[in-house]
């Protein structure tokens, strides 16, 4: 069984939702978690949680990076910080992969330290998972988005190896045999977007192995078109936060709807079975976490504000990726196409 | 996995080539445990047998079980045979009692499922179950206080002078607050009056109530209960076990009651390294799963620093715990050290100092808890 390293410091809610994420993945796995920071915290929280302690070890690390401290600094400040020591612990072989709810900017930096990135990857990527429209029967109703934050400017190259990435990583943990990819524009037109665009929209037309679908516009992110969309960290980031924003913005409205007249109550009402649906699939506790693609070893970023459910499921499915070896298959892939 | 007693007891006591070393380490004893007689009471469902009553249907089909198809809980076999044999090989008396709510009915099977398991019980209680079913007092039917309280009582005014108990139970009825009103009445800590007031808000037998009143009266005061483990068979969380006091020591598995038990003197570290080995080799786990669970004690204070650190290597040296390179611990402690900043040493969270327990807060409790889950506790 492998092995996962938890940042039991990072997120909002740390550790007390983090080392319960945990317990419940002892319980129900047989997952052997590696639980990072203070340890005495730690086993408080553990005491009044239910939990299997044989597949639950602590390693102690008496600092941490706090969410909106400035990466660098921190990190050079803090040697001990629990993100560093998980991240070395995975990168020295203790621990297969790491999960972390954490400063994401410090969450890369230190892995950006300790791991080795896969020869021939320039950037890493930053993947997540988002709920689309199907377009036709059994089609995975989510779809992989990268970069969402890893980086801010791109090259044509890097965005071709986030296209090999994100197609890896969606053959192994979403099963789909041969993913169709996008890439995210401002047009369908292959000349839109300017030099960068343009030449990774070349690359990757002729690129084998690729099921390229050609450029998405944001009107067609949220559609069935393409199983992984690649664009450069800021847009990425930026698609990421509207698609968060408008659901809760929806959600917003319906609440207020529901106050203002009986009729739209009624109306909600009878809506109430479906909205719960559209909820169940944005629900993003259910995915555990975005997966830092590009080095030797996997770091699944959970969302800041994950609690034990989503930290349960983050650790589930880094498990998988470790024992479905994406690394390995990124790594295969890219040496494919070099 | 079940623990059958299909492996023949010269084998067991076969000497393995790491058993000269441990055998040369001999325990520190407790003031006390060299001479006297060790009681060990076992409750049997959920804590010896991993028997299956959620359900009136599986309650029904329990007691027409055979012996061969009851299932141990993992590891316990391996202990109980420990614990008889590292008396024996001290000259010390051992013995093993059973008491168990089910009715005697199904006495028959237990007694040849023990036999299979090659575990020596120098007596079984079972509850009268037809009794109440014939004098339609229903309710008493899954009344456990006044049960095993009455006859633990009773089992104690005929136990040798001097002798000291060790209390097995598990989580899932009245154990832990049975076995902690058994202990502070035998220790003269809770006087008869103040245990007839708890019972009577139990709503006990009436005439079990009498019973207890008689025996209680004629117990002479003696702090002979050194430990309660409770198994936490299904995972109830520790810290609810807090205010019982130091004297109850919740585990997850019979690995770390083994620990503590020769941390308290009871049986030495082979008899650890059988019990280890065991969980091993028929229950799926492995030296790191051990090893987690070591740790996971010493963190909640129930084994002290020392002990821990002693045991390690001598589990280490059995290969019940793997070797401590993969986890080699030195060049971050030598940093801390380094840098002034130490790993805070011993238990993360000691339980609080051990004294008789708060009756009325604990009663409030699992009153609370009876009302939510129909007379499951704590």
């Amino acid at each position: 069984m492998p092995v996962i390293a938890v940042d039991a410091m990072g997120g909002d809610f740390a550790p007390d939702e983090i080392v319960k994420g945990v317990a419940r993945a002892s319980l129900t796995t047989s997952i052997e978690c590696l639980l990072v920071g203070d340890e005495r915290r730690i086993q408080v929280v553990l005491d009044s949680a239910s939990y299997d302690p044989a597949h639950i070890s602590i390693r102690h690390a008496a600092e941490m990076v706090g969410m909106g401290e400035a990466p660098k600094e921190a990190l050079r400040a803090k040697r001990e910080a629990s993100i560093v020591v998980g991240a070395s612990l995975v990168a020295e072989g203790r621990a297969d992969a790491l999960v972390s709810a954490g400063n994401t900017g410090a969450c890369i930096l230190a892995c950006a330290r300790q791991f080795r990135t896969i020869k021939g990857i320039r950037k890493t990527a930053l993947a997540s998972v988002y709920p689309r429209q199907t377009e036709y029967a059994g089609q995975d109703q989510l779809a992989l988005l990268l970069d969402v934050g890893a980086t801010v400017r791109c090259e044509a190259l890097d965005l071709v190896q986030f296209a090999v990435m994100g197609t890896a990583y969606a053959r192994r943990i979403s099963k789909v045999a041969r993913p169709r990819v996008g890439l995210l524009n401002m047009g369908v037109e292959e000349f839109k977007g300017g030099e960068v665009l343009s030449e990774a929209h070349r690359r990757l037309k002729s690129l084998p192995g690729i099921d390229f679908v050609g450029n998405i516009e944001g009107s067609d992110v949220a559609k069935g078109r393409a199983d992984v969309i690649v664009c450069e960290g800021l847009l990425g980031n930026v698609v990421l936060k509207l698609i968060e924003g408008i659901a809760e913005v929806v959600s917003d409205i319906a609440g207020d709807a529901v106050k203002q007249r009986l009729t739209w109550r009624i109306g909600m009402g009878l809506l109430s079975h479906g909205i719960r649906e559209v909820a169940h699939l944005a629900d993003y506790t259910k995915y555990g976490g975005a997966p830092l693609l590009g080095f030797e070893h996997l770091f699944m970023k959970a969302h800041g504000r994950s609690k034990a459910r989503a930290i349960e499921n983050a650790v589930k499915v880094a498990a998988k990726a470790v024992r479905d070896g994406v690394p390995q298959e990124i790594a295969a892939a890219i040496q494919a196409i070099r | 996995m079940t623990e059958q007693a299909n492996v023949p007891a010269r084998e067991a006591e076969r000497p393995a080539p790491w058993a000269r070393v441990l055998s040369r380490r001999r325990p520190l004893m407790r003031p006390g445990l060299q001479t006297a007689t060790v009681v060990y009471r076992w409750d049997l469902d959920k804590t010896y047998l991993k028997s299956d009553f959620e359900s009136l249907r599986k309650m029904v089909r329990m007691t027409f079980e055979r012996a061969a198809d009851k299932v141990n809980e993992p590891g316990v076999v391996a202990l109980i045979r420990a614990l008889k044999q590292s008396a024996r090989q001290e000259g010390r008396t051992a013995l093993v009692y059973f008491i168990s709510a089910s009715p005697p009915q199904i006495g028959r099977a237990i007694r040849e499922k023990l036999a299979l398991d090659g575990v020596e019980a120098d007596g079984i209680v079972f509850k009268d179950q037809l009794q109440h079913l014939m004098r339609g007092r229903f309710r008493y039917l899954r009344e456990q206080v006044g049960f095993k309280l009455a006859e633990l009582l009773k089992a104690r005014l005929t136990a040798p002078e001097g002798a000291i108990e060790f209390l097995f139970g598990d989580d899932w009825e009245s154990d832990p607050l049975i076995y902690s009103l058994y202990a502070d009445v035998v220790a003269g800590r809770l006087d008869p009056q103040a245990l007839r007031e708890i019972l009577v808000r139990l709503r006990i037998d009436p005439a079990r109530l009498a019973e207890i009143d008689a025996h209680s009266h004629r117990l002479s005061a003696a702090n002979a209960v050194c430990r309660i483990f409770i198994n936490l068979e299904r995972r109830t969380p520790p810290a609810r076990f807090r205010s019982f006091g130091t004297r109850l020591v919740p585990t997850f598995n019979y690995f770390q009651t083994a620990l503590v038990l020769h941390q308290e003197s009871a049986i030495p570290v082979r008899a650890v390294v059988d019990v280890g080995r065991s969980l091993l080799e028929r229950s799926e786990y492995t030296p790191y799963q051990l090893r987690n669970s070591l740790d996971d004690l010493e963190r909640r204070g129930h084994l002290m620093p020392a002990a821990a650190t002693a045991l390690r290597g001598d589990l280490e040296r059995a290969t019940i715990l793997p070797p401590s390179g993969r986890f080699v611990r030195w060049p971050p402690r030598l940093w801390q050290r380094l840098c002034g900043r130490r790993r805070p040493s011993g238990a993360a969270s000691r339980p609080p100092v051990a004294g008789p327990a708060d009756y009325a807060r604990l009663i409030d409790g699992w009153l609370a808890s009876r009302a939510r889950s129909a007379g499951e506790e704590p």
